[in-house]
């Protein structure tokens, strides 16, 4: 056998081995590529979305989604704000299911007290009110729910109540400065004459750390995040 | 050892010359006769087997990712091994700008393994056809001596930059720098044993030698560039990218900006990700980052605040996030400075926050002092929320990195190995949308 052949025969399977080889990996991606864009692959990542709690039963939402359309929340109209009388009616709930509502929330909510026939946010309360803005999450609605104690007449406690739940706002606008809070907050001023909160819930987060009676504890906004997609 | 062994006694003598030489060839057949030239021949031959098994190796995996799936790579010196699919150095240095060479011309570039194997290919030709013909003389030992130089430079420049560029080792590319060691010391023992006669064509054998070696690495490079796959049937992908932003604006101003000058970009990142690191270094070593005015929108995957995952992927994510976003507030340059410290320190970073979060936290403030009483605070969270809920606007996957060149998103599967390519027809298309 001449040189030239034995050359034509190592160069040639030198050569031919490898580029087969090249040419079948080459050749079996192509045809996944091609099969991809003909059945393309279900996307196996979730998609961003706000929370959705485990306490956000359909229940829960639907309540939700009712208290808050009814009181100005959903539209972007900017009229915010449901009066006891409201807020009782669009519920069609008692008081004691109506706090039942806000008990999962124990962890996120924050209580923000007042002195006495006071509206004014103490440093206290407007660091918890801070705190709890802060702590939004994937949440998507604020929910402020001013009280005050029975003491004086019911429309005096009305207005303690209503002007109390637009001070957490007005620290909210002036501290944070942010356009969504007109999407985001919704307030809620229940007075005297509707869910009055129990002692119980002396133990959640407060911004005082004194004496809890039934008095100061609805001496209160109850401000906190909803985790649900409403 | 001239003349003295019995040819029959010797396993490694040369045959006697028959017609494989030309004429002109003035060697003594005696001289022939005698040299163990075949042990150094049968050194490079066999590395150049072993080189070119490596070589086709890492071919084959980059060539399966040609079909714009991730898929398991081998990274073992031991044959048998299994492909793995997590992360190795081998996937690291693979994904690395190194791996391939005009990326924004083909998607992926062509692979510099592709070569490596033509390369050990032509070696192993050069040196079987050597053993097959016996009698391999002084100039056909020098020019294997010199073709083996080209593996060992290349094993050379590429153990550096594996080590000093890319910070990762692949088992498989230490494969191939033995193999070339190899079978440089075999070239080396076959030209010492060759026949030490003057060569009067050796010029002529070195040009057909090196046309030979050209014609290797360009006949594979022609086999893979006439047959790999341009894109997808359908047309999907590559620039004209995978979906976009319906609600791009930032009105809550959570962008930082990240630098270059050119195409509005947006890159949502988590500045402890390790993908979202390498991404970046892929950005940079391609130049492309220059063309992009890129801002960030930070997804850290911590679940200290991103509700949207259950536990900390990137534990101290959200910390570092805070410490980009209170930065932008001093120096627009912020956040590119904070960003380039948590990606070098990524690995200490997330140590360091999953067993105490507060000492991360001090540890940023020690670095950037300018962040102090912003980092924490509820006005800085407040705006990493608004960060995520971008993304929940934007109905974006819960992954990183993402990239989008003027509101296309560039598709994940050209994050990678396709970025060059991807970006450059991208750019070109002036960001179709």
């Amino acid at each position: 056998m001449n040189d030239l052949a034995r050359k034509g025969i190592t160069g040639g399977v030198g050569l031919a081995v490898p580029a087969f080889l090249v040419l079948s990996w080459i050749g079996a991606a192509a045809e996944r590529l091609e099969e991809k864009a003909k059945a393309p692959q279900e996307r196996k990542v979730a998609i961003a979305s706000v929370a959705e709690d485990a306490y956000c039963t359909p229940e829960l939402k639907a309540i939700v989604r009712r208290v808050a359309g009814a009181c100005g929340l959903l539209d972007q109209s900017g009229g915010r704000g449901c009066q006891p009388m409201e807020a009782k009616n669009v519920a069609q709930l008692s008081d004691d299911d109506f706090n039942a509502l806000f008990r999962p929330l124990a962890k996120r909510a924050h209580i923000i007290q007042f002195d006495a026939d006071q509206t004014e946010l103490d440093p206290a309360a407007m660091a918890q009110v801070e705190k709890a803005w802060g702590d939004q999450r994937g949440a998507s609605f604020f929910f402020v729910v001013a009280r005050a104690s029975p003491d004086g007449n019911e429309k005096k406690n009305e207005e303690l109540s209503a002007a109390r739940a637009k001070a957490v706002l007005g620290h909210l606008q002036a501290k944070f400065n942010d356009p969504d809070l007109k999407k985001e907050v919704g307030l809620l001023w229940l007075g005297e004459g509707f869910a009055q909160l129990g002692t119980e819930f002396c133990d959640w987060q407060r911004s005082r750390s004194g004496e809890c009676t039934s008095k100061e504890i609805n001496r209160s906004a109850f401000v906190a995040w909803i985790d649900c997609a409403i | 050892m001239k003349g003295s062994w019995d040819d029959r006694d010797n396993p490694f003598a040369i045959e006697k010359r028959d017609d494989d030489l030309a004429p002109d060839d003035d060697t003594s057949p005696h001289a022939l006769e005698v040299r163990p030239a075949r042990i150094g021949l049968a050194i490079v031959l066999l590395a150049s087997l072993v080189g070119a098994y490596f070589a086709a190796t890492s071919t084959a995996d980059f060539v399966t990712h040609l079909d714009r799936d991730v898929h398991a790579i081998h990274c073992s010196f031991n044959p048998g091994d299994k492909a793995e699919m997590g992360e190795s150095g081998c996937r690291t240095v693979m994904l690395s700008p190194y791996s391939s060479f005009f990326r924004d011309r083909w998607w992926g570039g062509v692979p510099v393994a592709l070569w490596a194997l033509a390369v050990f290919s032509f070696l192993a030709y050069r040196s079987a056809h050597l053993i097959w013909r016996g009698k391999p003389l002084r100039s056909e030992g020098l020019f294997l001596f010199l073709a083996t130089l080209l593996p060992v430079g290349m094993s050379a420049v590429y153990g550096h930059l594996a080590v000093n560029e890319v910070g990762a080792v692949c088992n498989v590319c230490v494969g191939i720098y033995v193999a070339s060691g190899a079978a440089f010391l075999g070239a080396l023992l076959t030209l010492l044993l060759s026949v030490p006669k003057r060569d009067p064509a050796a010029v002529r054998r070195f040009a057909t030698g090196f046309g030979e070696g050209v014609l290797f690495v360009g006949a594979m490079t022609l086999v893979y560039l006439t047959s790999v796959p341009e894109g997808r049937a359908d047309g999907k992908g590559g620039a004209a990218g995978c979906g976009g932003l319906v609600q791009p604006e930032d009105e809550a101003g959570i962008m930082v900006t990240l630098g270059g000058k050119g195409k509005a970009a947006i890159e949502v990142l988590d500045p402890l990700c390790p993908a979202c690191r390498a991404f970046d270094a892929r950005l940079k070593a391609s130049g492309l980052d220059e063309k992009l005015a890129a801002k960030a929108v930070l997804f850290p995957l911590d679940s200290t605040c991103n509700w949207m995952v259950s536990t900390s992927l990137h534990p101290g994510a959200c910390a570092v996030s805070e410490a980009m976003l209170c930065a932008a507030e001093k120096d627009a340059q912020g956040p590119r400075k904070v960003l380039d410290w948590a990606f070098v320190h990524q690995e200490a970073l997330r140590e360091l926050a999953e067993k105490d979060e507060p000492a991360l936290r001090a540890k940023i403030e020690a670095e950037f002092p300018n962040v102090k009483g912003c980092l924490g605070s509820a006005v800085v969270k407040n705006k990493i929320v608004k960060s995520l809920r971008w993304a929940v606007s934007n109905a974006l996957p819960v992954m990183t990195p993402q990239l989008f060149v003027e509101g296309t998103r560039m598709c994940d599967e050209d994050t990678d190995l396709g970025l060059e390519y991807t970006l450059t027809q991208m750019l070109s298309r002036g960001g179709a949308k």
